[in-house]
C-alpha cells in the first residue's frame, strides 16, 4: 500500500520534471528567437555592432546602429513576443471555459470585430481624444470588446453554456466579417488598401507604446488568471465534476471571459488579424504538457511567442527590405508545423 | 436556381437595351478603324459625340480641347470626385457642366453598370488598362450592344503608352494635330531629362519615395516599378524599392535607414478626413504642406539620412504621375538629384505652361514643393 503511493508520488513528481524541463526549453527557445529577431534585418549590421547597441544603448558610437536596434527592432521584435502570449493565453483560456477546441479569438469573431473598428477609424478619419493617431487601435479595441459583449450577452440568455456562447461567436465572426466587407465596398482604392493592409496583421505599427500597452496588459491579466489555474484545471475535467468540486463555473467563466476579452481585444488593436497563433499554440502546449493549468497556462504563453517571433523573422528573410505581413507567414509557416505534431502525436490535441 | 433567373433577367435587359442602341450605331455612319494601347483594332464613329469616360479625364481634356467636355455623357465620377477631390473642385468651377454629367459607377469600387452605360446610348466607351482588366466579361457585353471600347494607359509611366494613348485620343476626338503636339512634346521632353542624366554621369543616388496618405506615425506605401518608381529611374535616381516591392508596398524602416537615400519624396494628395496626411493640390498653400512633411523627420533616425542632412525632402502632387504632364514631374525629380544639370529648368514652370496651354483651369496650389524651400 505505502509503496504503490510513494511509487505514485514518484511518478508525480517525474512527470512535473519533465513539465518543468518543457517548459525550461520552450524559454530557452523564445531566448534564441527573440535574440535572432533582433539580430537579423534589411540593414545586415554586424553582430558585434548589434550587440554593442543592445548591452551599452547609451554609450554607442554608431548613432545609427542603435536607432535602429532600440527604435525599429527592438520594438517590432518585443511586440512579436507580447501579442503571441496574449493571443495564445487567450485561445487556451477559450478552448477552455467554452470546452471547445476550435475556439480562439479569431474563430470566435473577435478579430473580426476589432478589424471592422479599425476599418471604420480609417474610412472615416477619426480621432480618439482628438489624436488620430490613437483612433485606429481605439477603434480596434471597442470592436474586439463589442464583439465579446455580444457573444456574452447571447450566452448569458441561455446561463452561459458554452455551446450557446461558441454559437454566438460564429455568428458574430460573421456578421462583422460582412460589416467589414461593406466598409471595404465603400472605401476609396487608397484607403481600401490600408484596410487590406491592417487585416493582414503587421507588426509594422510597433512601437514602444504598443509594447508598453499589451504588456501591461497581459501582466496585469496573467495573476487573474494564474489565481484560477485550479479551477480552470477542474472545468477540464467536465462542467459536472467541476461544480460537484464547488466551483461556481458560470462566475468562473465569466471572470475569465473578460479577462481574455481585455486581452484579445489589447493583443489585436495594434498589430491587426493574426489568426493562427490564438488557435495552434494552446494545442501544442497541450501536446506537450496536458491539461494541468498550472503548466499549460505559460507553455501555451511560450509557444505562442515563439511562433509569432519565429515569424518576424521568417518574414525578414523571406524578403528584405519589404514587409511581408506576419499574418500571412504565422499562418504558412506555421501550418506544416502543426500537422506534424499532429500526426506524430496521433492526435493528442482534444 | 434564382441565379439563373438573374442572370437571364440581365441578359434580357442588356439585349433589349442592345436593341434600343442599334439604331444609333447604323445611323452613325461613317466609320474608322483604330488600334488601342492592347492592340486592339476597334471601329468607331468618324466624329464620336456621345463619350463615357473612365479615368484621365485630364488628359482627355487637354487632348479634346475647348468643348470636348460637352461630348461626355457619362463618367466614373467616383474615380475623379473622389480620387482627385481638389482637382474635380478646380475643374468644377471652370465647367460648371461636369456636375451634369452621369455617372457610370468605378470599377475598382464594383459599381461600375454596363446597363447605365447602354442607356446613355454612347457611341465610345474609353477606359484605362486597369478598368479594363477589371471589367473583365462586361466589357464583351458593352460590344456585343454594339459599343466600342478603346483602352487608354498612362499608368504603365512608358513614353510608347503615353504617346500611343495621346494620339489614338487625338484621333477619337478629331484633334489630331494637337495630340500630336502634345505627345511630341511629352517625347520631347522625357528624353531631354535621360539625355541630361546620362550627360551628367556619375553614380545613380539613391531615392526614396512614400505614399503620404497615412501620415508620418506609419509607414506608406512605396513605389516599386511603377508610378513614381519609374518615374525616378527616367530621373536617373536609384529607386531604393526597386526589388523590393513589385508594384507597390510599404518598405521595413529599418531598410530606409540602411539603403540612406539622398533625396526622399513624399506624395501627397488631397485626401479628406485626414488630419496627418501629406496635403497636396489644387488650391492647396504650400505651407500647410511643409507642415505636414515635417513630422517625417522626427522618425527614428531620419535626422541622419543623407537627404535630410543634405535638405533634400520634396513632397510632389500624386495625382501627377500616370498623366500627359508628368514630365514636369519627372523634370522636379531629376533636378533634385542632379542640380546642375537642370539649372536652366523649371519643373514647376513647366507644369503652369501645360495647364495655360491646354486645359480650361490653372495649376494653383501644391504640386511639387521642397520642405527645406527652394
Amino acid at each position: 500500500m505505502a509503496s504503490t503511493v510513494s511509487s505514485a508520488r514518484q511518478r508525480e513528481r517525474t512527470r512535473a520534471r519533465r513539465r518543468a524541463f518543457t517548459l525550461v526549453t520552450a524559454f530557452v527557445l523564445l531566448s534564441i528567437t527573440l535574440l535572432f529577431d533582433i539580430l537579423t534585418g534589411p540593414a545586415m549590421l554586424p553582430l558585434g555592432e548589434v550587440s554593442m547597441a543592445l548591452l551599452s544603448p547609451t554609450t554607442t558610437p554608431q548613432g545609427m546602429v542603435s536607432t535602429i536596434v532600440w527604435e525599429i527592432r527592438l520594438p517590432m521584435a518585443l511586440t512579436a513576443v507580447v501579442v503571441g502570449a496574449s493571443l495564445a493565453i487567450a485561445g487556451t483560456e477559450m478552448q477552455t471555459i467554452l470546452d471547445n477546441p476550435l475556439a480562439s479569438p479569431y474563430t470566435l469573431g473577435l478579430s473580426a470585430a476589432a478589424g471592422f473598428g479599425a476599418a471604420v477609424a480609417i474610412l472615416s478619419g477619426a480621432a480618439l481624444f482628438g489624436r488620430t493617431e490613437w483612433a485606429v487601435p481605439g477603434f480596434a479595441f471597442l470592436g474586439a470588446i463589442t464583439g465579446c459583449a455580444a457573444i456574452y450577452a447571447v450566452g448569458r440568455l441561455r446561463g452561459l453554456s458554452s455551446g450557446i456562447m461558441v454559437l454566438a461567436g460564429i455568428a458574430i465572426l460573421f456578421l462583422f466579417q460582412s460589416l467589414l466587407s461593406l466598409v471595404q465596398y465603400l472605401a476609396s482604392p487608397e484607403t481600401l488598401q490600408e484596410i487590406v493592409f491592417w487585416l493582414f496583421g503587421s507588426l509594422l505599427k510597433a512601437s514602444w507604446q504598443t509594447v508598453a500597452v499589451t504588456a501591461v496588459v497581459l501582466f496585469a491579466v496573467l495573476p487573474l488568471l494564474a489565481r484560477d489555474v485550479w479551477r480552470l484545471t477542474a472545468l477540464r475535467l467536465g462542467e459536472e465534476r467541476a461544480r460537484s468540486l464547488g466551483i461556481d463555473v458560470e462566475r468562473l467563466r465569466l471572470r475569465v471571459f473578460l479577462a481574455v476579452s481585455l486581452l484579445t481585444a489589447a493583443a489585436v488593436s495594434f498589430v491587426g488579424t493574426i489568426g493562427f497563433v490564438g488557435l495552434v499554440a494552446p494545442h501544442v502546449a497541450r501536446m506537450l504538457v496536458g491539461e494541468d493549468q498550472r503548466f499549460l497556462l505559460p507553455l501555451a504563453a511560450l509557444c505562442g511567442a515563439v511562433m509569432l517571433s519565429a515569424a518576424s523573422i521568417l518574414s525578414k528573410l523571406i524578403s528584405p527590405g519589404a514587409v511581408v505581413p506576419i499574418g500571412i507567414v504565422t499562418a504558412v509557416a506555421g501550418l506544416p508545423f502543426f500537422f506534424v505534431l499532429i500526426l506524430r502525436r496521433g492526435g493528442g490535441a482534444r | 436556381m434564382s441565379y439563373h433567373h438573374v442572370l437571364s433577367r440581365r441578359r434580357f435587359t442588356i439585349a433589349a437595351l442592345a436593341s434600343i442602341a442599334a439604331p444609333a450605331v447604323v445611323r452613325a455612319a461613317p466609320r474608322v478603324a483604330v488600334t488601342d494601347v492592347l492592340d486592339r483594332r476597334v471601329t468607331v464613329s468618324r466624329d464620336v459625340a456621345r463619350i463615357v469616360l473612365g479615368f484621365y479625364f485630364e488628359d482627355y481634356l487637354a487632348v479634346g480641347g475647348p468643348g470636348a467636355h460637352e461630348r461626355l455623357v457619362g463618367i466614373s465620377r467616383g474615380a475623379w470626385e473622389g480620387w482627385r477631390n481638389s482637382q474635380w473642385k478646380a475643374y468644377l468651377s471652370a465647367l460648371p457642366g461636369l456636375s451634369d454629367i452621369a455617372d457610370v459607377g468605378e470599377v475598382d469600387a464594383g459599381t461600375f453598370s454596363v446597363e447605365k452605360v447602354l442607356s446613355l446610348d454612347p457611341d465610345l466607351v474609353i477606359l484605362a488598362e486597369w478598368q479594363y482588366r477589371g471589367l473583365g466579361s462586361a466589357v464583351a457585353q458593352l460590344e456585343a450592344a454594339g459599343v466600342p471600347v478603346v483602352v487608354l494607359d498612362y499608368n504603365t509611366q512608358s513614353v510608347e503608352r503615353h504617346v500611343i494613348s495621346t494620339r489614338l485620343l487625338g484621333e477619337l476626338l478629331g484633334r489630331p494635330e494637337r495630340a500630336a503636339r502634345l505627345a511630341d512634346t511629352y517625347a520631347t521632353a522625357v528624353e531631354e531629362v535621360v539625355r541630361r542624366v546620362a550627360a551628367a554621369g556619375g553614380e545613380r543616388p539613391a531615392v526614396y519615395v512614400e505614399l503620404g496618405n497615412k501620415g508620418a506615425g506609419e509607414v506608406g506605401n512605396s513605389y516599386g516599378d511603377v508610378m513614381w518608381g519609374r518615374l525616378i529611374e527616367l530621373a536617373g535616381g536609384a529607386n531604393i524599392a526597386r526589388g523590393r516591392v513589385s508594384r507597390w508596398g510599404p518598405l521595413n524602416p529599418e531598410y530606409v535607414l540602411a539603403a540612406d537615400p539622398e533625396a526622399v519624396f513624399i506624395a501627397g494628395s488631397y485626401w479628406t478626413n485626414r488630419d496627418r496626411a501629406v496635403l497636396m493640390g489644387f488650391g492647396v498653400d504650400p505651407e500647410i504642406t511643409r507642415r505636414r512633411l515635417a513630422p517625417y523627420l522626427e522618425r527614428p533616425g531620419w535626422q541622419r539620412l543623407q537627404a535630410v542632412r543634405e535638405r533634400r525632402i520634396h513632397a510632389l502632387y500624386h495625382g501627377g504621375a500616370r498623366t500627359l504632364h508628368d514630365y514636369a514631374y519627372l523634370q522636379y525629380i531629376a533636378k533634385v538629384l542632379y542640380p546642375e544639370a537642370f539649372r536652366d529648368e523649371d519643373p514647376l514652370r513647366t507644369l503652369q505652361a501645360h495647364y495655360e496651354n491646354y486645359l480650361p483651369i490653372r495649376a494653383e496650389g501644391a504640386f511639387m514643393v521642397s520642405y527645406f524651400g527652394a
